[in-house]
């Protein structure tokens, strides 16, 4: 069997042995159980070298058995557990927790806690890209763009959270599933988002964050109970995002917009995925979040040229999301949308409905899009006034740029 | 024909806290390695090392357990390849997958005896 042929073999059986290990031994013991596993691959990586097992994830899975009688003795040695494991009856239950569905199982129970309220928003990402998805910190830092320094303390606060607030390791049933599940959606979600939008100039990190967020959006959807009509709707927008991903960037790894993009380089089995998990979000009365952005995306997806889009339709679709969810942010991008759409009565009305200061450091977009407005009624003056205003606002030096050269054709005009 | 050997040293995996994904991609440069020089049919041995490491030295035959950290250059493995000379060792040591994380390869040649 061809290694290369298993993309991330060890990554994705990282995230599996920490979380059967943790099963069996307990969220406390996290710190023995990830380097034990550490220890697994460097063996692995090393004996491997040479010859190859004949069926590399069996070798992998008697690794992390194996594993269970060091950590065992590991943790006797510090005195810190006194029940003896893998003897008699004990045993054969740990054998058990190695099966296929056990160790999906183990998987959504870390989700869960990785994603639990009780952690701070910022460190679900890291701890769940850490234990369910076996990156590396440094790895860690710079997909999400940030300082080892900082992802080693969000891993650290959402350890001691876990013991302070005795996080359990479990999937939660009935009415606390409906609000748990929520915030798991949203850490994927925002794991996907981190990845499809990233300023990052490498497209392997984009693409792995992207993979890790489905591939863990489909562990929910293997279990009756996580299997809801929101959950296939974020798995949708997911196919339907990821379907672009190579189109987004050109061979310089600039970023293009819908506009730019090169829509024959759109991966359409990922669409044809997309719309089969759609068929399945719609059989539903009660529409999230996640089922219009998809509508959103889909919609986008169906123009054959940017020309071609359906601008009417997209609208709608926002009216609707913003209705469940309230936020400026979609306010302007409908405002954009009816500039588009030569609807400038519309596109001021939206305006007129935005405060600039709730766009946070977005604010910057509010100006550059009534900018735009203003050119497209052919108030030449206003335009460049609230340009000048975007690029106070501009952070992004990339944005920054984009803003400096219109600024200078207009000027021109 | 000579018999050399290639010893690596630094780069050791285990203080360097590579990730699964990064474990997993330097074996796959090492496993390629290694079939080249097998299909090369040059290939005459070789082991890779466990970072512990016992020393016995001095007259009195002093032991002390040491880990990677506590060594600098620790050997972490060798190949026995054989060829023409050093240059065409250095070629085939080019392969080498881990200068990147301040690997080495020091070549040397096994001494032959006269019977």
């Amino acid at each position: 069997m061809e290694l290369k042929d298993i993309d991330h073999l060890f990554r994705h059986h990282s995230g599996k042995m920490v979380s059967v290990l943790t099963r069996i031994f307990g969220l406390e013991h996290l710190e023995v159980i990830e380097d034990a596993v550490q220890d697994t691959f460097l063996k692995a990586s090393l004996s491997w070298r040479k010859q190859r097992p004949e069926h590399p994830e069996a070798w992998l899975t008697k690794a992390a058995k194996n594993r269970v009688l060091d950590i065992f003795r590991t943790l006797k040695s510090q005195k810190k557990r006194s029940t003896s494991f893998a003897t008699g009856t004990d045993a054969i239950a740990i054998n058990e927790l190695f099966l296929d569905a056990e160790i999906e199982d183990a998987q959504l129970r870390m989700i869960f806690t990785a994603c639990h309220p009780k952690l701070d928003p910022r460190d679900r990402i890291s701890f769940a890209l850490r234990t369910v998805s076996g990156f590396s910190i440094k790895e860690i830092a710079s997909a999400l763009l940030t300082k080892e320094d900082t992802i080693k303390k969000r891993l650290l606060r959402a350890r001691k959270a876990i013991k302070k607030e005795a996080i359990k390791f479990y999937i939660p049933q009935g009415k606390d599933l409906s609000e748990r599940i929520e915030s798991v959606m949203e850490v994927l979600y925002l794991i996907f988002n981190e990845g499809f939008h990233s300023n990052t100039k490498k497209q392997l990190i984009r693409e792995d964050l992207c993979g890790e967020a489905m591939r863990l959006c489909q562990l929910l959807l293997t279990r009756k109970d996580t299997r809801l009509p929101e959950v296939y709707a974020l798995f949708a927008l997911m196919c339907f995002h990821s379907a672009r991903l190579s189109a987004k960037t050109n061979v310089n790894n600039e970023v293009l917009d819908l506009k730019q993009q090169d829509r024959a380089l759109w991966h359409f089995p990922l669409v044809q995925l997309g719309n089969t998990m759609m068929h399945k979000a719609v059989e539903t009365n009660d529409f999230s979040c996640y089922h219009y952005e998809a509508a959103i995306a889909a919609e986008h997806l169906r123009a054959k040229t940017f020309e071609d889009t359906d601008w009417n339709k997209i609208l709608q679709w926002y009216e609707a999301l913003y209705n469940i969810q309230p936020m400026p942010s979609h306010v302007l991008t409908m405002a954009v949308i009816s500039i588009q759409n030569k609807d400038y009565e519309k596109a001021e009305a939206y305006f007129k409905n935005l405060q600039p200061e709730t766009l946070e450091q977005r604010a910057y977009l509010y100006y550059a899009a009534k900018a735009d407005y203003y050119k497209a009624i052919d108030n030449l003056e206003g335009a460049l006034e609230h340009l000048e205003e975007a690029l106070s606002h501009v952070t992004n030096s990339l944005e920054k740029e984009y803003l400096q050269k219109k600024f200078a054709s207009w000027q021109r005009s | 024909m000579k018999n050399f050997m290639m010893i690596f040293t630094g780069a050791d995996y285990a203080a360097l806290g590579l990730s699964p994904d990064e474990l997993q991609s330097r074996m796959g440069k090492w496993f390629a390695w290694g079939q080249k020089m097998e299909q090369a049919g040059i290939l005459r041995g070789g082991e890779a090392l466990t970072p512990q490491m016992r020393r016995i030295t001095g007259e009195h035959r002093t032991v002390t357990d040491l880990t990677s950290a506590e060594v600098k250059e620790i050997v972490g493995g060798y190949y026995t390849v054989e060829a023409k000379d050093f240059d065409a060792v250095q070629e085939i040591a080019q392969d080498f997958p881990d200068y990147d994380l301040g690997g080495t390869v020091e070549i040397r040649e096994v001494m032959v005896f006269d019977r």
